[in-house]
Order: structure tokens, then C-alpha cells, then sequence
């Protein structure tokens, strides 16, 4: 029954890269997300979406997290996501609002 | 799905399951307890309180009494809540806007008053049993914020536990939901249960991760760059907008004669509600030409879920406008939508038993999740100081878990029976009470290293010790369940009712438990001499 050992990850920095991708990455494209949407539709509706949403949304990525084989691509992944939501906010809050 | 993703997805099951595990036990034994936390408070103060008679208090005599207490109030915004269902209300003073107001004015008031003697509290002389075990079930005795985001991340994580779950057990879902074989070896009892139970619970576990997580961290984690980029730090705006609440009218300091009665006004604004519940009376900016008094309410359970009417009065005791209880919108109905998911306060007692069942049962399948855990290396390929270090983190788990039956019941006698009611810190006798004598099972348990033992002694002792809880009531405050049913003291008549009850269950499942102990685990297959010769060595 304890899962196979052969599937699991044995490197330390893959197993390092996979979970602080999942917790950290996946945190940072969930916030960078909602608040990207918070320009478009009602900002108060989508903050509390956030606040419900936001854990079901970040608890699914950390599972996806898992699922690449090289970990550190997903950390490569997130980051695009994260900062694409990012510049999206940022250019339009300060600089080109809508 | 793959080989591959299936054990990398069992795996993150096991490992997050177990990490979070005694922490989860502790939130779901004791928030399962906490369903009737208001009973516990009026059974411990021996005030019951008739059901739908929220915020019944004289509001006229209470502004009269703050004014006594705290200087004018003109200039100053009061908030008079209800919580919970208590004689209390939560009162809130704003210091005045009036630069020459007195210095006594110039403070802000944060109290709890009787509604029927008109004696104050401070948060802690109002401490009850009922609250602590409320707080314990986000660990909020652990210094803030740091029991707020352990508790918080532990159900962020049990949500992790809980679709990863899903998904490797996905393929059997079916076809083992049937499947119970309690005469097999224990790995396959704890399998069954463990998978069977968390699929029955599994909507319930779901709502309960995520609202937790919700209640708990989602504004000082979810919110936290959003209150710094989008609202600039300005917490006032933030919650404002995110509770949807009118924007303070602006202090012109002409000061005017307030000479409405507020009871007028409440009654007034519930003459247009249809039965609601009153939730709140604010009065902002008293006795100045901006004067406003907003009055909320929301629905009875029986006609809306959600729903919240707020009727605003001018100084002069004119409605400027009125909403209607049932009236919700998307931000509201959220914010609602948790807090009835997580306190499960919509269907009367008979929802709150299934809820309490089904937190016993996740208290359960979350034992049953480390006690398989065991057994599935308790095995030949397995080195022996591994499957050693296995049992003890089993026996130390069980003992943890299952010893605050057993405690949380000798706390309830004891409040009733030792502790002074005038004391003015009753925290520290409720902590010490229950800390000491939790630790000093959890030891005694633990270093048993047997969980059969464990489990039946702890069946034992919370029978025994949760019989003598109406009988101990009964005695000092002559409350006895007959009585207190006879005359409709429902809330006092619930929480003996309750130990009654799970005293009985725990009792018949004692004298049913059989003898099947597990031979010691060193004796079963190991090679005796090396094994000896390990047990020395690590112990």
C-alpha cells in the first residue's frame, strides 16, 4: 500500500522545487489573478471570491505542482502566470488605468 | 491517471495528512463541541435564554447607562451587538469627533453588558468554558497571530488532503464503498474506514477546509496584498466596501437635541420586517446634525438562509430609507454563506447533531488515516527501529487525540463544581484545569504505547466523567434534566442531554470492546535477537 518509492522524487532540490512552487508560486498566481480581475469586473464581488476562491483555486495548483516531473519547470510556469497577472494589474492601476 | 501520478498524489496524501493530523484532530474534536457553544455559556451562567430573542434589551436604558459610565456621548458613534445568544451585549464607543469634548469622551469603549442587571465585563471576566472551547478550536491560546495561522494553514492544507484523497481514491470509489471487513487483519479495518467514512463526510469536510481557512485566514492572507495595492492600506475603505457598508456620514459639530427614543426606532423599523432578528443598533455621530441611527436585521432561518435589512433614521427620527430582511446581495451573501456553513446555526438543534456527528466521524477517519499509516509499514521489509519509531508516533498521536475526551469532561464538572463565579480571571483556572490534566493523560497514554488500552480507557474515563456532569449540575444548581426540560430551559436541558447521551454511547461501545490486542510488534515477526538487541540500543 505506501505508495511505490520508484515514482517518487528522490532529489532533494526537485522535491524543494515542487513544493515551494505549489505553496509559494501557486500562492503568488491566485492573488496576481483575482487582482487582475478585480479591474474588470467589481472589485469588492472579486475580492471576496478571493477570499473563498482563492484557497480552492491555490490548493489545486500546488496539486498540479506535483504532477510535473521536473519541478522546477512549474516553478517556471507560475512565475510567466504570476508575473503576466502582475504587469496586466500593475499597467493598469498606475500607469494606463482603464 | 498514471502509475506515476497516482503514487506522487498518494504520497502528498499521506505525508500532508500526517503532518496536520493531531492539529486537525484537536480543531474537530473541540470545534465539534463548539456547535453548542452558546448552550454551554448559558448552561455554565445558568441563563437560559428563550430561542428568536436576540438583542431583547431596553436600548433607551442603555445609552442612559453608557452616559452615566463614560461621559457625553455626543460626537461619538455607539455599536450595540449580539454575537451570541446570551444576556450580553457587545458595546462599542467611538472617542468623539468634538476636538473640546472631555477627556473621558476622547476614549474609545469596548465592553459586554447584562441586558437585565446592567453590570459590565471586560472580554475576560465574561471568559466562559463555552468560549474556551471555541477558541480552542482555532488554537487562539497560542499567542496572535501565530494560533490564528497555524489553525488557518492546517485547514488550508486539510483541503490538500482531502481533493488529493479524492483523486487517488477515485477508481474505487465505487466499488469499496460497500466493502467492510472487520474481521480481517487491522490494516484492512483501518482502510475500509478510513476511505468509506471520508467519502460519506467528504462534502462536509470540503465546506469545512475552506470556510475555516475562510473565518480564520483569508483576510490577513488571501486580502493581504490586495489591502496594500488596491486600498492603500486604508483598512477602514477595505471593509467598508467588503462588508458593504455605508460610508460614515461626516461629523459637522452643530450640536442638535436627541430626543427620540431609540426603542421607538427599533420597533418602528421592525414593524416593516416580517419577524426578522435584530443583528445590530448603531448611532453615529450622537446628538450632531448628522446624526444617523441604523438599524439591522436579518431574516428568521425558517423564511431566508441569508438576508439583511438595515433601516436608517435622520436625528429627528425620520426613515430615510428601509431595506427589506430578505434584501441580499453577492458581497453580503458571502460573507453570510461561510459563517452559516461553518457554524452550522441555520437548522436548529437537529442540524447541529448531524454536524456534531459528522465532525466525530472526520475525527475519525483522520485517526484512522495514521493508524493505517502504521500498519502499512508495520512489516517485514521494514527496519525494525522504523517500525519502532512508527508505533511510538501512533501511540503519542492516539494518546493526544483521544485523552481530550476525558479532559474536556472532567473541565465541565469542574467549573460547575470548584470554580468561584465571582472570579474576575477565569481563564487562568479554565486553562490550568484543562492543560494539565490533557498532558497528563496524553503522557500516561503515551508512554502505555498501547492503543487498544488507550482507546478503551479513554471510553471509559469521558463516561464516566460526562455522567457525572448533570449530576454535578443537578446537585449545585438544582437544574436537573427533568426540570429544565419540564420548564423549557432548552439551552441548560441540551448540554447535560448532550453528556447524558455520549456518556451512554461511549459506555456500550466500552463493554462491546473485545479483547483482540495486536501482538506486541517486536514479538510478531522480527528475529527476536536482533531486535533486542535494537530496543536496547534505542531505548
Amino acid at each position: 500500500m505506501p505508495a511505490h518509492k520508484k515514482h517518487l522524487t528522490k532529489s532533494f532540490h526537485q522535491r524543494f522545487a515542487k513544493i515551494t512552487a505549489g505553496f509559494l508560486g501557486g500562492y503568488a498566481v491566485t492573488v496576481s489573478l483575482f487582482m487582475a480581475l478585480s479591474l474588470w469586473w467589481d472589485r469588492a464581488g472579486v475580492m471576496v471570491t478571493l477570499i473563498f476562491g482563492g484557497f480552492i483555486l491555490w490548493a489545486g495548483l500546488m496539486i498540479v505542482a506535483f504532477l510535473f516531473r521536473n519541478g522546477w519547470l512549474a516553478w517556471l510556469l507560475y512565475l510567466v502566470l504570476a508575473t503576466v497577472f502582475s504587469a496586466v494589474f500593475y499597467f493598469n492601476q498606475y500607469t494606463l488605468p482603464l | 491517471m498514471s502509475n506515476r501520478i497516482y503514487n506522487v498524489l498518494f504520497h502528498t496524501h499521506t505525508v500532508s495528512g500526517l503532518v496536520i493530523s493531531v492539529a486537525l484532530y484537536v480543531i474537530f474534536f473541540a470545534g465539534s463541541i463548539s456547535f453548542f457553544r452558546d448552550d454551554i455559556i448559558a448552561w455554565e451562567r445558568n441563563q437560559p435564554i428563550k430561542a428568536q430573542t436576540q438583542m431583547n434589551a431596553d436600548f433607551d436604558q442603555i445609552l442612559d447607562t453608557l452616559a452615566t459610565r463614560y461621559g457625553d456621548l455626543r460626537g461619538r458613534t455607539i455599536n450595540i451587538r449580539q454575537p451570541h445568544q446570551e444576556r450580553n451585549v457587545a458595546v462599542t464607543i467611538e472617542p468623539s469627533q468634538d476636538t473640546s469634548a472631555t477627556e473621558s469622551a476622547k476614549r474609545s469603549v469596548y465592553t459586554y453588558l447584562d441586558t437585565k442587571t446592567y453590570e459590565e465585563g471586560t472580554y475576560y471576566s465574561t471568559y466562559t468554558l463555552g468560549e474556551f472551547i471555541y477558541r480552542l478550536h482555532f488554537f487562539a491560546q497560542i499567542p496572535y497571530p501565530y494560533g490564528y495561522l497555524l489553525s488557518g494553514f492546517v485547514a488550508f492544507f486539510f483541503l490538500f488532503a482531502i481533493v488529493t484523497g479524492l483523486i487517488v481514491h477515485w477508481k474505487k470509489i465505487v466499488s469499496n464503498f460497500y466493502l467492510f471487513r472487520p474481521w480481517a487483519k487491522l490494516k484492512t479495518v483501518w482502510t475500509d474506514a478510513h476511505t468509506v467514512l471520508g467519502l460519506i463526510g467528504l462534502p462536509f469536510q470540503f465546506i469545512f477546509s475552506v470556510t475555516g481557512a475562510v473565518l480564520i485566514i483569508g483576510t490577513t492572507i488571501m486580502l493581504g496584498p490586495a489591502s496594500s495595492l488596491i486600498y492603500n492600506n486604508d483598512r477602514d475603505l477595505m471593509y467598508r466596501e467588503l462588508l458593504d457598508q455605508p460610508l460614515p456620514p461626516a461629523f459637522t459639530n452643530h450640536p442638535v437635541d436627541f430626543d427620540q427614543s431609540p426603542n421607538e426606532l427599533v420597533k418602528r423599523a421592525q414593524s416593516s420586517w416580517n419577524n426578522a432578528v435584530l443583528g445590530r443598533l448603531c448611532i453615529q455621530n450622537y446628538g450632531d446634525e448628522s446624526m444617523k441611527i441604523l438599524v439591522e436585521a436579518r431574516p428568521q432561518t425558517r423564511g431566508a438562509l441569508l438576508g439583511l435589512g438595515r433601516a436608517t433614521f435622520d436625528k429627528t427620527g425620520v426613515l430615510i430609507d428601509q431595506t427589506d430582511e430578505e434584501s441580499i446581495n453577492y458581497i453580503v451573501g458571502v460573507d453570510q454563506m461561510m459563517r452559516r456553513l461553518h457554524f452550522g446555526d441555520f437548522g436548529g438543534y437537529g442540524l447541529k447533531i448531524i454536524y456534531f456527528v459528522f465532525g466525530i466521524i472526520t475525527c475519525f477517519v483522520i485517526l484512522s488515516g495514521v493508524l493505517l499509516w502504521v500498519e502499512a509499514r508495520d512489516k517485514r521489509s521494514t527496519e525494525p527501529w522504523k517500525r519502532n519509531a512508527n508505533q511510538w508516533v501512533a501511540s503519542i498521536f492516539v494518546a493526544i487525540s483521544l485523552s481530550m475526551y476525558p479532559s474536556i469532561a472532567l473541565l465541565f464538572s469542574m467549573v460547575r463544581l470548584v470554580h468561584d463565579a465571582g472570579d474576575l480571571a477565569p481563564h487562568v483556572f479554565i486553562y490550568s484545569m484543562f492543560f494539565t490534566s490533557w498532558l497528563i493523560l496524553s503522557i500516561g497514554f503515551a508512554v502505555c504505547r498501547n492503543n487498544y488500552l488507550t482507546n478503551k480507557y479513554c471510553l471509559l474515563l469521558g463516561s464516566i466523567l460526562g455522567f457525572a456532569i448533570p449530576v454535578v449540575n443537578g446537585v449545585v444548581t438544582g437544574n436537573w434534566m427533568w426540570y429544565t426540560y419540564n420548564v423549557q430551559q432548552l439551552q441548560i436541558f441540551v448540554v447535560d442531554a448532550f453528556w447524558f447521551v455520549t456518556s451512554l454511547i461511549s459506555l456500550l461501545v466500552f463493554l462491546r470492546l473485545k479483547t483482540r490486542q495486536p501482538e506486541p510488534l517486536l514479538e510478531k515477526e522480527a528475529p527476536s535477537e536482533a531486535c533486542e538487541l535494537v530496543e536496547a540500543s534505542t531505548f
